[in-house]
Protein backbone atom coordinates (compact mmCIF):
# COMPACT_ATOMS: atom_id res chain seq x y z
CA UNK A 1 0.00 0.00 0.00
CA UNK A 2 1.56 3.24 -1.06
CA UNK A 3 0.83 5.98 1.37
CA UNK A 4 0.50 8.76 -1.17
CA UNK A 5 -1.50 9.12 -4.29
CA UNK A 6 -3.77 6.20 -3.52
CA UNK A 7 -6.69 8.27 -2.28
CA UNK A 8 -9.87 9.08 -4.03
CA UNK A 9 -9.91 12.85 -3.63
CA UNK A 10 -13.03 14.90 -3.02
CA UNK A 11 -13.33 18.57 -2.45
CA UNK A 12 -15.86 20.59 -0.50
CA UNK A 13 -18.15 19.86 2.40
CA UNK A 14 -21.10 18.57 0.42
CA UNK A 15 -22.16 14.93 0.58
CA UNK A 16 -19.80 14.54 3.53
CA UNK A 17 -21.49 11.58 5.11
CA UNK A 18 -22.21 9.89 1.83
CA UNK A 19 -18.59 10.05 0.73
CA UNK A 20 -17.38 8.48 3.95
CA UNK A 21 -20.01 5.77 3.64
CA UNK A 22 -19.04 4.99 0.06
CA UNK A 23 -15.41 4.81 1.14
CA UNK A 24 -16.26 2.42 3.95
CA UNK A 25 -18.29 0.17 1.68
CA UNK A 26 -15.66 0.10 -1.03
CA UNK A 27 -12.72 -0.16 1.33
CA UNK A 28 -10.92 2.64 -0.49
CA UNK A 29 -9.12 5.45 1.28
CA UNK A 30 -10.46 8.91 0.58
CA UNK A 31 -9.27 12.42 1.11
CA UNK A 32 -11.70 15.28 1.42
CA UNK A 33 -10.13 18.67 0.82
CA UNK A 34 -11.22 22.26 1.05
CA UNK A 35 -13.91 21.73 3.64
CA UNK A 36 -15.38 25.22 4.04
CA UNK A 37 -11.95 26.65 3.33
CA UNK A 38 -13.40 29.96 2.16
CA UNK A 39 -15.72 30.50 5.06
CA UNK A 40 -15.27 32.59 8.16
CA UNK A 41 -15.55 29.48 10.23
CA UNK A 42 -13.49 27.00 8.24
CA UNK A 43 -13.17 23.29 8.62
CA UNK A 44 -15.26 20.52 10.05
CA UNK A 45 -18.23 21.26 12.21
CA UNK A 46 -18.95 19.55 15.52
CA UNK A 47 -21.50 17.21 14.10
CA UNK A 48 -19.17 16.11 11.33
CA UNK A 49 -16.42 15.27 13.79
CA UNK A 50 -19.00 13.44 15.84
CA UNK A 51 -20.00 11.48 12.77
CA UNK A 52 -16.37 10.53 12.15
CA UNK A 53 -16.19 9.24 15.71
CA UNK A 54 -19.32 7.19 15.20
CA UNK A 55 -17.83 5.74 12.04
CA UNK A 56 -14.68 4.89 13.94
CA UNK A 57 -16.66 3.08 16.60
CA UNK A 58 -18.63 0.87 14.23
CA UNK A 59 -15.58 -0.10 12.19
CA UNK A 60 -12.35 -1.81 13.11
CA UNK A 61 -9.04 -0.53 11.85
CA UNK A 62 -10.19 2.79 10.43
CA UNK A 63 -7.73 5.62 10.42
CA UNK A 64 -8.85 9.21 10.37
CA UNK A 65 -6.52 12.14 9.99
CA UNK A 66 -7.77 15.67 10.30
CA UNK A 67 -5.55 18.59 9.35
CA UNK A 68 -4.79 21.40 11.79
CA UNK A 69 -7.34 23.71 10.26
CA UNK A 70 -9.89 20.95 9.88
CA UNK A 71 -10.29 21.62 6.20
CA UNK A 72 -8.80 18.31 5.08
CA UNK A 73 -9.73 14.82 6.20
CA UNK A 74 -8.06 11.61 5.23
CA UNK A 75 -10.06 8.50 5.92
CA UNK A 76 -8.78 4.96 5.53
CA UNK A 77 -11.65 2.62 6.21
CA UNK A 78 -11.37 -0.59 8.17
CA UNK A 79 -13.94 -3.34 8.21
CA UNK A 80 -17.47 -2.79 9.42
CA UNK A 81 -17.90 -4.54 12.74
CA UNK A 82 -21.04 -3.02 14.25
CA UNK A 83 -21.87 -4.21 17.73
CA UNK A 84 -23.42 -2.36 20.65
CA UNK A 85 -22.52 1.30 20.78
CA UNK A 86 -23.93 4.39 22.42
CA UNK A 87 -23.59 7.64 20.58
CA UNK A 88 -24.26 11.05 22.03
CA UNK A 89 -25.28 13.41 19.26
CA UNK A 90 -24.02 16.97 19.53
CA UNK A 91 -26.39 19.90 19.69
CA UNK A 92 -27.50 21.21 16.37
CA UNK A 93 -27.92 17.90 14.62
CA UNK A 94 -30.62 15.39 15.49
CA UNK A 95 -30.25 11.64 15.72
CA UNK A 96 -31.56 11.27 12.18
CA UNK A 97 -28.36 12.79 10.81
CA UNK A 98 -26.40 9.92 12.34
CA UNK A 99 -28.89 7.10 11.94
CA UNK A 100 -29.45 7.66 8.24
CA UNK A 101 -25.88 6.86 7.08
CA UNK A 102 -25.73 3.88 9.44
CA UNK A 103 -28.48 2.27 7.38
CA UNK A 104 -26.07 2.02 4.46
CA UNK A 105 -23.52 0.10 6.53
CA UNK A 106 -25.51 -1.92 9.03
CA UNK A 107 -26.52 -4.93 6.87
CA UNK A 108 -22.93 -5.54 5.79
CA UNK A 109 -21.35 -5.72 9.17
CA UNK A 110 -19.60 -8.47 11.07
CA UNK A 111 -21.81 -8.27 14.11
CA UNK A 112 -25.36 -7.00 14.39
CA UNK A 113 -25.86 -3.29 14.78
CA UNK A 114 -27.38 -2.13 18.02
CA UNK A 115 -26.74 1.55 18.56
CA UNK A 116 -28.34 3.89 21.03
CA UNK A 117 -28.37 7.51 19.91
CA UNK A 118 -28.99 10.29 22.40
CA UNK A 119 -29.90 13.83 21.49
CA UNK A 120 -32.56 15.68 19.56
CA UNK A 121 -34.99 13.53 17.65
CA UNK A 122 -36.28 16.08 15.16
CA UNK A 123 -35.15 18.96 13.01
CA UNK A 124 -36.40 20.68 9.93
CA UNK A 125 -33.67 19.44 7.63
CA UNK A 126 -32.71 15.97 8.75
CA UNK A 127 -34.52 12.67 8.82
CA UNK A 128 -37.03 12.30 11.63
CA UNK A 129 -37.64 9.06 13.52
CA UNK A 130 -40.78 8.17 11.59
CA UNK A 131 -39.18 9.11 8.31
CA UNK A 132 -36.49 6.51 8.96
CA UNK A 133 -38.87 3.91 10.31
CA UNK A 134 -41.50 4.21 7.62
CA UNK A 135 -39.64 5.85 4.80
CA UNK A 136 -36.13 4.40 4.68
CA UNK A 137 -36.55 1.01 6.32
CA UNK A 138 -39.15 -0.11 3.75
CA UNK A 139 -36.53 0.61 1.07
CA UNK A 140 -34.06 -1.58 2.95
CA UNK A 141 -36.66 -4.31 3.17
CA UNK A 142 -37.07 -4.27 -0.60
CA UNK A 143 -33.35 -4.93 -0.87
CA UNK A 144 -33.47 -7.88 1.50
CA UNK A 145 -32.70 -6.25 4.84
CA UNK A 146 -35.77 -7.48 6.66
CA UNK A 147 -34.95 -7.27 10.31
CA UNK A 148 -34.30 -3.69 11.14
CA UNK A 149 -36.01 -1.51 13.68
CA UNK A 150 -35.73 1.88 15.25
CA UNK A 151 -37.19 2.09 18.72
CA UNK A 152 -38.06 5.43 20.20
CA UNK A 153 -37.18 5.28 23.86
CA UNK A 154 -37.51 9.00 24.50
CA UNK A 155 -38.43 11.86 22.27
CA UNK A 156 -36.52 15.09 22.46
CA UNK A 157 -37.49 18.14 20.51
CA UNK A 158 -35.03 20.86 19.57
CA UNK A 159 -33.32 22.90 20.87
CA UNK A 160 -32.52 21.00 24.08
CA UNK A 161 -33.24 17.48 22.91
CA UNK A 162 -33.01 14.78 25.54
CA UNK A 163 -34.31 12.05 23.27
CA UNK A 164 -33.07 8.51 22.86
CA UNK A 165 -33.54 6.06 20.01
CA UNK A 166 -32.29 2.53 19.52
CA UNK A 167 -31.30 1.33 16.07
CA UNK A 168 -31.27 -2.42 15.63
CA UNK A 169 -30.34 -4.15 12.39
CA UNK A 170 -30.41 -7.89 12.78
CA UNK A 171 -30.18 -9.07 9.20
CA UNK A 172 -26.64 -9.48 8.03
CA UNK A 173 -26.57 -10.14 4.33
CA UNK A 174 -23.77 -10.74 1.87
CA UNK A 175 -25.12 -8.25 -0.63
CA UNK A 176 -28.40 -6.49 -1.40
CA UNK A 177 -30.89 -8.14 -3.73
CA UNK A 178 -30.93 -7.08 -7.35
CA UNK A 179 -33.75 -4.64 -7.90
CA UNK A 180 -36.14 -4.74 -10.83
CA UNK A 181 -38.81 -2.12 -10.49
CA UNK A 182 -40.15 -0.95 -13.82
CA UNK A 183 -43.56 0.30 -12.76
CA UNK A 184 -44.97 3.11 -10.76
CA UNK A 185 -46.50 1.33 -7.78
CA UNK A 186 -50.02 2.34 -6.82
CA UNK A 187 -50.66 3.82 -3.42
CA UNK A 188 -53.18 1.94 -1.33
CA UNK A 189 -53.27 3.94 1.87
CA UNK A 190 -51.88 6.95 3.63
CA UNK A 191 -50.65 6.57 7.16
CA UNK A 192 -49.13 9.07 9.46
CA UNK A 193 -48.06 10.00 12.91
CA UNK A 194 -48.57 13.31 14.56
CA UNK A 195 -46.56 13.66 17.73
CA UNK A 196 -45.98 16.19 20.44
CA UNK A 197 -43.66 16.54 23.40
CA UNK A 198 -44.46 18.74 26.34
CA UNK A 199 -47.30 20.60 24.63
CA UNK A 200 -51.05 20.25 24.73
CA UNK A 201 -52.38 17.17 22.87
CA UNK A 202 -54.79 19.44 21.05
CA UNK A 203 -51.91 20.50 18.79
CA UNK A 204 -51.62 16.93 17.59
CA UNK A 205 -55.28 16.68 16.72
CA UNK A 206 -55.28 20.02 14.97
CA UNK A 207 -52.43 18.87 12.73
CA UNK A 208 -54.25 15.62 11.96
CA UNK A 209 -57.44 17.43 11.04
CA UNK A 210 -55.66 19.86 8.74
CA UNK A 211 -53.72 17.11 6.98
CA UNK A 212 -56.83 14.98 6.56
CA UNK A 213 -58.69 17.90 5.07
CA UNK A 214 -56.11 18.19 2.30
CA UNK A 215 -55.78 14.45 1.72
CA UNK A 216 -59.54 13.83 1.65
CA UNK A 217 -59.76 14.51 -2.06
CA UNK A 218 -57.23 11.80 -2.86
CA UNK A 219 -59.91 9.24 -2.13
CA UNK A 220 -57.85 6.53 -0.49
CA UNK A 221 -57.78 5.54 3.12
CA UNK A 222 -56.11 8.07 5.40
CA UNK A 223 -55.10 7.02 8.87
CA UNK A 224 -53.04 9.34 11.02
CA UNK A 225 -52.36 8.41 14.59
CA UNK A 226 -51.69 10.69 17.51
CA UNK A 227 -48.60 10.18 19.61
CA UNK A 228 -48.45 12.40 22.64
CA UNK A 229 -45.40 12.18 24.88
CA UNK A 230 -45.51 13.28 28.48
CA UNK A 231 -43.26 13.35 31.49
CA UNK A 232 -39.73 12.02 31.72
CA UNK A 233 -39.60 10.47 28.27
CA UNK A 234 -40.61 13.54 26.37
CA UNK A 235 -37.26 15.28 26.45
CA UNK A 236 -36.34 18.75 27.55
CA UNK A 237 -38.13 20.99 25.07
CA UNK A 238 -41.66 21.44 23.84
CA UNK A 239 -42.19 20.46 20.24
CA UNK A 240 -44.51 18.84 17.76
CA UNK A 241 -44.55 17.54 14.24
CA UNK A 242 -46.15 15.26 11.71
CA UNK A 243 -44.96 12.56 9.30
CA UNK A 244 -47.16 11.33 6.46
CA UNK A 245 -46.48 8.13 4.54
CA UNK A 246 -48.17 7.00 1.34
CA UNK A 247 -47.94 3.22 1.28
CA UNK A 248 -48.15 0.86 -1.66
CA UNK A 249 -49.08 -2.80 -1.72
CA UNK A 250 -45.71 -3.60 -3.22
CA UNK A 251 -43.86 -2.32 -0.18
CA UNK A 252 -42.59 0.99 -1.49
CA UNK A 253 -43.60 4.12 0.33
CA UNK A 254 -43.37 7.85 -0.11
CA UNK A 255 -43.24 10.23 2.79
CA UNK A 256 -43.10 13.81 3.91
CA UNK A 257 -42.48 15.29 7.29
CA UNK A 258 -42.77 18.61 8.97
CA UNK A 259 -42.01 19.93 12.42
CA UNK A 260 -43.47 22.89 14.21
CA UNK A 261 -41.32 25.72 15.47
CA UNK A 262 -41.99 28.75 17.61
CA UNK A 263 -44.91 30.75 16.29
CA UNK A 264 -46.16 28.09 13.88
CA UNK A 265 -49.81 27.18 13.75
CA UNK A 266 -50.53 23.42 13.88
CA UNK A 267 -53.06 23.69 11.05
CA UNK A 268 -50.40 25.17 8.77
CA UNK A 269 -47.91 22.45 9.57
CA UNK A 270 -50.46 19.71 8.94
CA UNK A 271 -51.49 21.30 5.64
CA UNK A 272 -47.91 21.81 4.55
CA UNK A 273 -46.98 18.20 5.27
CA UNK A 274 -49.99 17.01 3.27
CA UNK A 275 -49.15 19.16 0.26
CA UNK A 276 -45.52 18.06 0.42
CA UNK A 277 -46.69 14.47 0.32
CA UNK A 278 -48.78 15.12 -2.80
CA UNK A 279 -45.86 16.89 -4.43
CA UNK A 280 -43.45 14.11 -3.51
CA UNK A 281 -45.81 11.49 -4.93
CA UNK A 282 -46.05 13.44 -8.16
CA UNK A 283 -42.27 13.58 -8.38
CA UNK A 284 -41.55 9.94 -7.61
CA UNK A 285 -41.81 6.74 -9.54
CA UNK A 286 -40.75 3.90 -7.28
CA UNK A 287 -38.91 5.84 -4.59
CA UNK A 288 -39.14 9.38 -3.28
CA UNK A 289 -36.32 11.85 -3.71
CA UNK A 290 -35.14 11.35 -0.15
CA UNK A 291 -35.03 7.57 -0.57
CA UNK A 292 -33.24 7.61 -3.89
CA UNK A 293 -29.63 7.78 -2.59
CA UNK A 294 -30.15 4.75 -0.36
CA UNK A 295 -31.75 2.75 -3.15
CA UNK A 296 -29.08 3.65 -5.69
CA UNK A 297 -26.18 2.88 -3.36
CA UNK A 298 -27.71 -0.51 -2.56
CA UNK A 299 -28.02 -1.15 -6.27
CA UNK A 300 -24.41 -0.23 -6.89
CA UNK A 301 -23.10 -2.61 -4.24
CA UNK A 302 -25.37 -5.41 -5.42
CA UNK A 303 -24.53 -8.60 -7.27
CA UNK A 304 -22.78 -8.45 -10.60
CA UNK A 305 -26.06 -8.22 -12.36
CA UNK A 306 -28.11 -5.47 -13.90
CA UNK A 307 -30.51 -3.78 -11.50
CA UNK A 308 -33.26 -1.53 -12.76
CA UNK A 309 -35.22 1.17 -11.00
CA UNK A 310 -37.78 3.52 -12.41
CA UNK A 311 -37.24 7.19 -11.67
CA UNK A 312 -39.00 10.32 -12.87
CA UNK A 313 -37.64 13.21 -14.84
CA UNK A 314 -38.00 15.49 -11.81
CA UNK A 315 -35.83 13.22 -9.74
CA UNK A 316 -32.85 14.01 -11.93
CA UNK A 317 -31.69 17.03 -9.97
CA UNK A 318 -28.48 18.43 -8.56
CA UNK A 319 -28.56 15.99 -5.67
CA UNK A 320 -28.76 13.03 -7.98
CA UNK A 321 -25.99 14.29 -10.25
CA UNK A 322 -23.75 14.85 -7.23
CA UNK A 323 -24.57 11.40 -5.92
CA UNK A 324 -23.86 9.67 -9.22
CA UNK A 325 -20.57 11.51 -9.65
CA UNK A 326 -19.45 10.50 -6.17
CA UNK A 327 -20.45 6.90 -6.83
CA UNK A 328 -18.44 6.92 -10.03
CA UNK A 329 -15.39 8.33 -8.31
CA UNK A 330 -15.39 5.66 -5.66
CA UNK A 331 -16.78 2.59 -7.42
CA UNK A 332 -16.16 3.46 -11.05
CA UNK A 333 -19.74 2.51 -11.89
CA UNK A 334 -21.94 4.56 -14.16
CA UNK A 335 -25.68 4.65 -14.20
CA UNK A 336 -27.36 4.22 -17.53
CA UNK A 337 -30.61 6.13 -17.96
CA UNK A 338 -33.05 4.79 -20.51
CA UNK A 339 -36.29 6.63 -21.23
CA UNK A 340 -39.50 4.68 -20.73
CA UNK A 341 -41.30 4.66 -24.03
CA UNK A 342 -44.26 2.35 -23.64
CA UNK A 343 -46.38 4.89 -21.78
CA UNK A 344 -46.72 8.63 -22.02
CA UNK A 345 -44.70 9.52 -18.93
CA UNK A 346 -41.33 11.21 -18.88
CA UNK A 347 -39.85 8.51 -16.69
CA UNK A 348 -36.49 6.86 -16.98
CA UNK A 349 -35.21 3.45 -16.03
CA UNK A 350 -31.97 3.80 -14.12
CA UNK A 351 -29.90 0.75 -14.96
CA UNK A 352 -26.96 -0.10 -12.76
CA UNK A 353 -24.59 -3.02 -12.86
CA UNK A 354 -23.69 -4.06 -9.35
CA UNK A 355 -20.02 -4.18 -8.49
CA UNK A 356 -20.27 -7.65 -7.01
CA UNK A 357 -19.56 -6.44 -3.52
CA UNK A 358 -19.57 -9.14 -0.89
CA UNK A 359 -19.80 -8.64 2.77
CA UNK A 360 -16.19 -9.41 3.54
CA UNK A 361 -16.52 -8.49 7.17
CA UNK A 362 -18.91 -11.37 7.68
CA UNK A 363 -16.88 -13.95 5.79
CA UNK A 364 -13.64 -13.39 7.59
CA UNK A 365 -15.25 -13.78 10.99
CA UNK B 1 -33.40 30.15 -33.19
CA UNK B 2 -33.69 26.83 -34.93
CA UNK B 3 -30.03 26.19 -34.56
CA UNK B 4 -30.32 26.81 -30.87
CA UNK B 5 -33.08 24.30 -30.43
CA UNK B 6 -31.14 21.67 -32.28
CA UNK B 7 -28.11 22.28 -30.21
CA UNK B 8 -30.16 21.89 -27.07
CA UNK B 9 -31.75 18.65 -28.07
CA UNK B 10 -28.41 17.05 -28.56
CA UNK B 11 -27.64 16.79 -24.85
CA UNK B 12 -27.92 13.31 -23.47
CA UNK B 13 -28.42 13.34 -19.73
CA UNK B 14 -26.59 10.06 -19.27
CA UNK B 15 -23.41 11.65 -20.61
CA UNK B 16 -23.94 15.08 -19.05
CA UNK B 17 -24.07 13.60 -15.58
CA UNK B 18 -20.53 12.34 -15.87
CA UNK B 19 -18.98 15.39 -17.49
CA UNK B 20 -17.03 16.54 -14.47
CA UNK B 21 -16.10 19.89 -15.95
CA UNK B 22 -19.72 21.01 -15.84
CA UNK B 23 -21.33 21.79 -12.50
CA UNK B 24 -24.44 19.76 -11.66
CA UNK B 25 -26.77 22.72 -11.95
CA UNK B 26 -25.32 23.69 -15.34
CA UNK B 27 -25.65 20.22 -16.76
CA UNK B 28 -29.28 20.11 -15.70
CA UNK B 29 -29.87 23.48 -17.30
CA UNK B 30 -28.38 22.29 -20.55
CA UNK B 31 -30.40 19.13 -20.45
CA UNK B 32 -33.65 20.96 -19.80
CA UNK B 33 -32.72 23.49 -22.45
CA UNK B 34 -32.80 26.51 -20.19
CA UNK B 35 -29.37 27.99 -20.58
CA UNK B 36 -28.37 31.13 -18.80
CA UNK B 37 -27.61 33.23 -21.81
CA UNK B 38 -31.12 34.20 -22.91
CA UNK B 39 -33.78 36.69 -21.92
CA UNK B 40 -33.16 37.17 -18.25
CA UNK B 41 -29.69 38.45 -18.96
CA UNK B 42 -30.84 40.85 -21.63
CA UNK B 43 -33.05 42.65 -19.19
CA UNK B 44 -30.32 42.87 -16.66
CA UNK B 45 -27.79 44.28 -19.07
CA UNK B 46 -28.06 47.88 -17.89
CA UNK B 47 -27.46 47.23 -14.24
CA UNK B 48 -25.23 44.34 -15.04
CA UNK B 49 -21.88 46.06 -14.69
CA UNK B 50 -21.88 46.52 -10.96
CA UNK B 51 -24.33 43.96 -9.78
CA UNK B 52 -23.77 41.04 -12.06
CA UNK B 53 -20.91 39.41 -10.27
CA UNK B 54 -22.43 39.82 -6.86
CA UNK B 55 -25.72 38.39 -7.98
CA UNK B 56 -24.22 35.42 -9.66
CA UNK B 57 -22.12 34.60 -6.64
CA UNK B 58 -25.09 34.68 -4.38
CA UNK B 59 -27.07 32.50 -6.68
CA UNK B 60 -24.32 29.96 -7.00
CA UNK B 61 -23.62 29.52 -3.32
CA UNK B 62 -27.30 29.42 -2.44
CA UNK B 63 -28.07 26.75 -4.97
CA UNK B 64 -25.02 24.75 -4.03
CA UNK B 65 -25.85 24.83 -0.38
CA UNK B 66 -29.39 23.83 -0.91
CA UNK B 67 -29.91 21.89 -4.08
CA UNK B 68 -26.87 19.74 -4.46
CA UNK B 69 -26.01 18.73 -0.96
CA UNK B 70 -27.12 15.38 0.32
CA UNK B 71 -26.17 16.51 3.80
CA UNK B 72 -29.59 18.07 3.80
CA UNK B 73 -32.09 15.27 3.90
CA UNK B 74 -35.25 17.13 3.05
CA UNK B 75 -35.54 17.80 -0.68
CA UNK B 76 -36.51 21.10 -2.20
CA UNK B 77 -40.17 22.09 -2.27
CA UNK B 78 -41.96 25.05 -3.77
CA UNK B 79 -43.62 27.49 -1.41
CA UNK B 80 -46.89 26.49 0.15
CA UNK B 81 -48.84 29.00 -1.95
CA UNK B 82 -47.66 27.42 -5.18
CA UNK B 83 -48.31 23.92 -3.90
CA UNK B 84 -51.85 24.79 -2.81
CA UNK B 85 -52.51 26.15 -6.24
CA UNK B 86 -50.93 23.20 -8.00
CA UNK B 87 -52.80 20.60 -6.00
CA UNK B 88 -56.19 22.28 -5.82
CA UNK B 89 -56.93 19.65 -8.42
CA UNK B 90 -55.24 16.29 -8.02
CA UNK B 91 -56.18 14.76 -11.36
CA UNK B 92 -52.53 14.61 -12.38
CA UNK B 93 -51.72 12.00 -9.74
CA UNK B 94 -55.18 10.51 -9.29
CA UNK B 95 -54.12 7.31 -11.03
CA UNK B 96 -51.41 6.73 -8.43
CA UNK B 97 -53.93 6.10 -5.68
CA UNK B 98 -56.32 3.21 -5.16
CA UNK B 99 -59.39 4.40 -3.36
CA UNK B 100 -63.12 4.18 -3.00
CA UNK B 101 -64.87 5.29 -6.17
CA UNK B 102 -66.04 8.88 -6.21
CA UNK B 103 -69.79 9.02 -5.76
CA UNK B 104 -70.03 12.55 -6.95
CA UNK B 105 -69.63 14.06 -3.52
Amino acid sequence: MSSRGSYVVFSGSQNFRLRLILATLSGKAIKIEKIRSNELNPGLKDHEVSFLRLLESVTNGSAIEISYTGTTVIYRPGIIVGGSVTHNCPKGKPVGYFVEPMLYLAPFSKKKFSIIFRGCTASSEDAGIEAIKWGLMPVMEKFGVRECALHTLKRGSPPLGGGEVHLIVDSLIAQPLTMHELDRPTISSIRGVSYSTRVSPSMVNRMIDAAKKVLKKVGCEVNISADVWRGENSGKSPGWGITLVAETKKGWSFFSEQIGGAGDVPEDIGTLAAYHLLEEVSKSAAVGRNQLPLALVYMVIGKEDIGRLRITREQIDERLVGLLRDIKLVFGTEVFLRPVDHDNTDDFIATIKGIGFTNTSKKIA
Amino acid sequence: LNGQINRRRKWDIGKLIYMDNISPSDCLKRWRGEEDDDESDMELEQEEDEQFFQKKDEKNTASQDYEGDLEKFVPYFDTIEKLVQKWSNIDAIKDRFIGAPDFGA
